[in-house]
């Protein structure tokens, strides 16, 4: 069933960190001292007092620039694989991604001339 | 470094456990904000099991894409609509709950058929019939994929970009409009 011993390494990093993690956790809950107070509940804001609510609604213009790096993210999935095959093709495939490239510019450009990748 | 059978079981239980749990919690939780956190929990843990499976590339494109903007995406999302959290853990049950079930119910049912009506281990041999298993194995992936992608998916890399570029002039669209909206209301309340 599984037959490549690559990332037996991560594996047993992961099961580790795990356990580590679990335990850190019980071990603090265990040794410190219960006392409960009105302050205990609020949130740490940098040792201020906490101003509003925590649940606060988003402005859009945020949500545009999620959008724009999530169409780019899956640019660069693409170009992973580009790039490790890189050296058995040679030029043909510098000008495939060039041209992969290009028609993402104009979108960047299209973003850029209609005011998404501005704050304010 | 040559690990028992039983260490990968053990892996997969941990996997699938925290995928059901995941999940139930996505569903259950009535805070929105901690459902859109436990996807990301659930994606990760679908990224893991890619990784077991040894599709490398997969589970890093599953992180990079699912967790790192995806979820994000919809955390936005949760984040825009400023709706009062239910107090109450069992809602009313409503008509689209009944048909989501159905609908839900038929996919399950027929991938369960798909899955168990196909033969798995007979797909790739049959495709290249000179490989064998061995080599299958020790061939890089990504760079499989890259030299796959330059070569025979030219087209549907080329178009790939261009639905790309649709998806994002659309989005930008969407976002402008609904600002120019939100202006005009605005302007509404001011009169």
């Amino acid at each position: 069933m599984f037959l490549l011993q690559k990332y037996d390494y991560f594996f047993v990093f992961l099961l580790i960190i795990s356990f580590f993690s679990i335990l850190i956790f019980s071990l603090s809950k265990w040794i410190a001292p219960i006392n409960k107070g009105p302050e205990k509940f609020t949130s740490y804001e940098s040792g201020i007092e906490p101003m509003g609510e925590a649940c606060i609604q988003f402005q859009i213009r945020y949500y545009m620039f999620a959008l724009v790096f999530v169409i780019f993210d899956v640019e660069t999935v693409f170009l992973y694989p580009w790039a490790m095959s890189f050296y058995n093709f040679g030029i043909s495939s510098f000008i495939e991604a060039l041209i992969f490239i290009l028609i993402l510019i104009i979108g960047l450009v299209y973003a850029w001339r209609k005011g998404a990748l501005e704050w304010s | 470094m040559k690990l028992p059978e039983s260490f990968y079981e053990t892996i997969f239980l941990f996997l699938e456990s925290g995928l059901i749990l995941g999940s139930l919690g996505v569903i259950l939780l009535t805070n929105i904000v901690y459902s859109a956190l436990f996807l990301g929990f659930v994606f990760v843990c679908i990224s893991l099991l890619y990784l077991l499976l040894n599709a490398d590339f997969v589970a890093a494109a599953q992180i990079l894409i699912y967790v790192g903007a995806v979820n994000v995406l919809i955390i936005f999302a949760v984040m825009l609509i400023n709706k009062k959290q239910y107090s109450n853990f069992f809602v009313y049950w409503t008509i689209g709950d009944g048909i989501t079930l159905t609908l839900c119910t038929s996919i399950f049912l027929l991938l369960n058929n798909f899955i168990s009506n196909t033969s798995w281990s007979k797909i790739f041999l049959m495709t290249k019939p000179n490989l064998v298993v061995k080599d299958i194995i020790l061939i890089n992936t990504v760079r499989h994929i890259g030299s796959e992608l330059l070569t025979e998916f030219l087209l549907p890399f080329e178009l790939m970009s261009i639905i790309l570029l649709v998806a994002l002039i659309g989005a930008i669209t969407l976002a402008r409009r609904e600002k120019k909206i939100e202006l005009e209301k605005n302007d509404f309340f001011n009169f």
